[in-house]
């Protein structure tokens, strides 16, 4: 029996225009089988959670290479619990320096990687 | 099935996030027959406008526009946005959601991205049911987005109160569109991205093949999607089509 | 390769071929397909005079300047910035005792975008990425004490660039110094933008006319100032090859040129103004080719094309900077030796001028320390390698000048196709640039996961402990510093003045008038960044990503 494609929403929050990372994750996901929902860049929080509720996705991947992180991060893993959207898995991929990897995971993202990481990893991690 | 009872009635209080669940179960083939049931074909009040073109007519944009104009005049629009999937993998890049700019938490648009299966006649699983549901939820618009037309019982025609067929000049697609039947099937014809050359005679050829005298009045406009042209005139030519989804829905 | 048929060549050929060969192609970075061996036969039509030419003379492939390092080194000039302007003054200084000669401004990201630190999309971003500025007093403070008539500035700015030119030559005005002194380069490239790094706001004719209005102010009132840094860096950083990055570089300083030109400017008086700004990135010898065939397409254009008579108008200049997208977070120190080799690339190029980044720059914002030996990279390539003792010391070698002429050729197809597509402004709204540097980042990121491309330390080489960097962490209190600090100014303001000033650009604007006048008298009334940019947004509109990703 064939299982649908799973569906992850990829989505640049803040100012950060730079998207060399998220659109080579988005391809290498497509050739993976899953269907890509981009999301595009300067998103609010609030933009990034109506798309993830009213594409019923999967998995949320945010990128963020600002620096600007551990203020935009929370504010979305609130947005999400408070639209009963517990259940979407989030990733964040950039530039994160390792002391706040952690704390994010404490927050409740289920990964975090970081620039250059093979698409491949990224892939197998979703698949589990 | 109290799962999708549950479902509808939070979906009848105006839940979103009901009508995105059954939105998804309506593109699952297992449960979709369930879904059907519940929301017998043309029975939404919201007027349902098909949108087809071949890949790079500019189909997004012109969406994209229309969205614009839409909410500009405080009308609600769904979009079901189409991307083709990859015959290899079976993946998609659903970027149409980046062509149509709006506020973030705009109660008045909903969109959501589909994969169809690669290929010219090509439409997205149960697409007419999905319409079907965000007509009902009360949305005024939907807009369908697709590659193709659709064979038979899938046919975007009948889905759709209105098919709006995109050319683009100096493809000579309209010739391709006439061999597959679509061109005689459209209610409103447009000549997208006008600003190039060639725009004006494709414009004026295919209205005068699809308006013979004494027969269908079909509308055959030009717009440029990037200069924001001919966005009014295009909804107003939709809007003043009639009404009336056929009675037959999807396989 | 190199053929003849005489005996020492077919036995290189016969012991080449039964020698093993190694796991990875032997490819550029950018996946160009190089050649074992070169030989003259690869450079049937050398001619020493009229191909390759000489230093500092038609058509440049040897340099811009007849004795180049012999005569002045590159100025070595490190991007730097972050905080509120008083913080990032104290680091100008720092530098500049430190013994760099030229600075080099980074803004943060409310700035480049045109926002105001006081906007809500700004929370949580002021001063991050570079500084926060956004009146003209922010200006004052950014550059005190420092001798602006003597140390040249770069300004690395895009969308609101003309605003910010106008608070720089505003607040010198104050400072009571020369217009036609000041000295340095502003960035306002905002085609690169389109193709690569987003930084824009309004549509992109609206915005290559901005461009366009500052080239004409600037080179009248300004004749040091260099107008454009026409940038290859981020088309590259994006993810492109080097061929890309020459050929979309070069087709954005040509459409400038036929702007200013349609505008009813002269070539000779603007073309000498304008500078390019490239990518050093690992392949040395790629490099290399690209610096000296920038240099023959630029002179060809300027010369036949546009038909500039000053000489000056013919040369390219080129500040480079060492490539940000090859450093690596696993073993970090590592960085310093790719930086070493780029900025290697970049001498032997010829550059005028050169960053080289800092190794912790993958995590943060680089400490004093790493960007110290980031400086020192290039004190010792100056002064202890030697390479500056002969101008374009690679000049001649066969496989340097046949991947010179290679990527000339392989650049001139993508000027045609660039034509096909309807030209620069049609190309850039059906998204031809950007799906070009997808595809080259897709095809880039494929290779060094399938491990045909080794990264040491990140797919080969790797290492179990990582010691962690000492790393540069942004002060919260910052943003709280630079929004009293703009409080302050808006309500020391004469409100009226500022209004009737920001009318005066809408109309400006409306009228297809120069907006630099208005913009000045906006800046000296204090009015922000932010208002102009809205100003201006109410004539020419917003533009969004909806081209091709």
């Amino acid at each position: 029996m064939e299982h649908s494609p799973q569906r992850i929403v990829l989505a640049k929050i803040g100012l950060d225009g730079h998207d060399r990372g998220v659109k080579v994750v988005a391809r290498g996901l497509r050739d993976a089988g899953f269907h890509v929902i981009y999301a595009g860049l300067w998103q609010p929080p609030e933009a990034v959670v109506q798309a993830v509720s009213d594409e019923d996705a999967d998995w949320l991947g945010i990128s963020i290479l600002s620096g600007a992180h551990m203020t935009q991060v929370p504010r979305l893993l609130e947005l999400l619990r408070e639209s009963d959207l517990d259940d979407v898995g989030v990733i964040v991929g950039g530039i994160i320096p390792e002391s706040d990897v952690h704390q994010l995971q404490q927050m409740g993202v289920a990964g975090v990687f970081g620039p250059g990481t093979p698409i491949r990893e990224i892939i197998e991690f979703l698949g589990r | 099935m109290s799962d999708l009872n549950e479902l509808v009635t939070r979906f009848q209080d105006k839940d979103r996030r009901a009508l995105s669940r059954l939105l998804t179960m309506a593109a699952q083939p297992e449960q979709a027959e369930a879904v059907r049931a519940k929301f017998p074909h043309a029975s939404g009040q919201g007027r349902v406008v098909a949108i087809t073109g071949n890949a790079g007519v500019g189909k997004s944009s012109l969406i994209g526009q229309l969205v614009e104009l839409l909410r500009k005049r405080g009308q609600t629009v769904a979009v079901l946005a189409c991307d083709p999937e990859s015959p290899l993998t079976g993946g998609a890049l659903l970027g149409d959601r980046i062509r149509i700019s709006r506020p973030a938490d705009d109660p008045g648009l909903f969109i959501r991205s589909l994969a169809a299966k690669a290929g010219q006649q090509a439409v997205a699983e149960n697409i007419g049911l999905m319409a079907e549901i965000l007509s009902a939820f009360g949305f005024d618009v939907v807009l369908l987005e697709t590659v193709g037309a659709g064979q038979g019982d899938t046919a975007v025609s009948q889905l759709a109160d209105v098919l709006v067929l995109l050319l683009q000049p100096q493809t000579g697609d309209e010739l391709q569109w006439e061999k597959s039947g679509l061109l005689e099937v459209a209610d409103v014809v447009v000549v997208n991205k006008a600003d190039l050359p060639g725009a004006d005679q494709v414009q004026h050829q295919v209205h005068d093949q699809l308006n013979l005298p004494g027969g269908k009045v079909v509308p055959v406009l030009s717009a440029s999607a990037l200069q924001q042209e001919g966005m009014k005139e295009l909804w107003t030519a939709i809007d003043t089509q009639p009404s009336g989804r056929q009675t037959l829905g999807d396989s | 390769m190199t053929a003849d048929s005489s005996q020492p060549n077919q036995r290189w050929r016969e012991e080449f071929q039964r020698s093993p060969r190694r796991d990875q192609p032997p490819t550029t970075v950018s996946g160009m397909e190089i050649e074992p061996l070169y030989g003259r036969g690869d450079v049937v039509d050398f001619a020493d005079e009229e191909t390759l030419g000489y230093p500092g003379q038609f058509p440049f492939v040897r340099g811009v300047h007849a004795s180049m390092y012999r005569g002045r080194l590159w100025t070595m000039r490190q991007f730097s910035g972050f905080g509120t302007p008083s913080q990032s003054n104290r680091r100008f200084r720092f530098l500049l005792e430190k013994g760099q000669t030229g600075l080099s401004t980074a803004f943060d990201l409310p700035t480049l975008m045109g926002l105001d630190s006081d906007d809500p999309r700004s929370t949580g971003e002021v001063g991050r990425l570079g500084v926060a500025t956004d009146t003209i007093d922010d200006f004052l403070e950014l550059y005190a004490g420092i001798d602006l008539e003597q140390v040249s500035v770069s300004m690395t700015i895009n969308a609101p660039a003309i605003v910010l030119m106008a608070f720089y030559l505003a607040a010198a005005e104050e400072r009571g110094l020369d217009w036609k002194k000041l000295r340095g380069t502003i960035q306002n490239d905002i085609l690169k933008e389109f193709h690569a790094q987003n930084e824009f706001v309004f549509p992109p004719v609206p915005s290559v006319r901005l461009v366009v209005d500052l080239i004409e102010f600037c080179t009248a009132q300004v004749p040091l100032w260099n107008t454009v840094s026409i940038s290859g860096y981020h088309i590259r950083e994006a993810g492109s090859t080097a061929v890309q990055e020459l050929a979309f570089t070069l087709a954005d300083g040509m459409h400038y040129v036929e702007q200013c030109v349609a505008r009813g400017m002269n070539v000779d008086d603007f073309a000498p103004r304008l500078s390019f700004f490239f990518n050093a990135h690992n392949d040395l010898f790629e490099e290399v080719a690209k610096y000296r065939a920038a240099r023959a397409l630029w002179a060809d254009a300027m010369r036949n094309r546009y038909g500039a008579k000053n000489e000056a108008s013919w040369k390219l200049r080129v500040h480079a900077q060492t490539a940000g997208c090859s450093l690596q977070d696993k073993q970090p120190e590592v960085n310093l030796i790719r930086v070493a080799y780029q900025a290697l690339a970049a001498v032997l190029g010829g550059c005028q001028s050169l960053h080289t980044n800092s190794m912790d720059e993958t995590v943060a914002l680089p400490s004093e320390h790493a960007v110290t030996l980031a400086l020192r990279t290039q004190q010792v390539l100056a002064y202890e390698t030697g390479v500056t003792n002969s101008v374009d010391p690679l000049g001649g070698s066969y496989f340097v000048e046949a991947l010179t002429a290679q990527m000339q050729r392989e650049a001139e197809v993508y000027f045609q196709r660039i034509e096909q597509a309807g030209g620069m402004i049609a190309a850039v709204e059906h998204g031809f640039f950007r799906r070009e540097i997808a595809e080259a980042a897709v095809a880039y990121q494929k290779a060094c996961d399938d491990k045909k491309k080794i990264i040491v330390g990140v797919n080969e080489f790797q290492q179990a402990e990582e010691k962690p960097l000492e790393t540069l962490r942004i002060d919260e209190q910052v943003e709280q510093e630079q929004l009293a600090s703009l409080a302050r100014v808006k309500q020391g303001r004469n409100n009226g003045d500022v209004e009737r000033t920001l009318d005066d650009l809408r109309r400006t604007a409306d009228a297809q008038q120069n907006v630099f006048p208005t913009l000045l008298a906006a800046a000296r009334a204090r009015a922000t960044m932010g208002e102009m940019v809205n100003a201006l947004a109410d004539v020419f509109g917003r533009y969004n990503t909806g081209a091709a990703w």
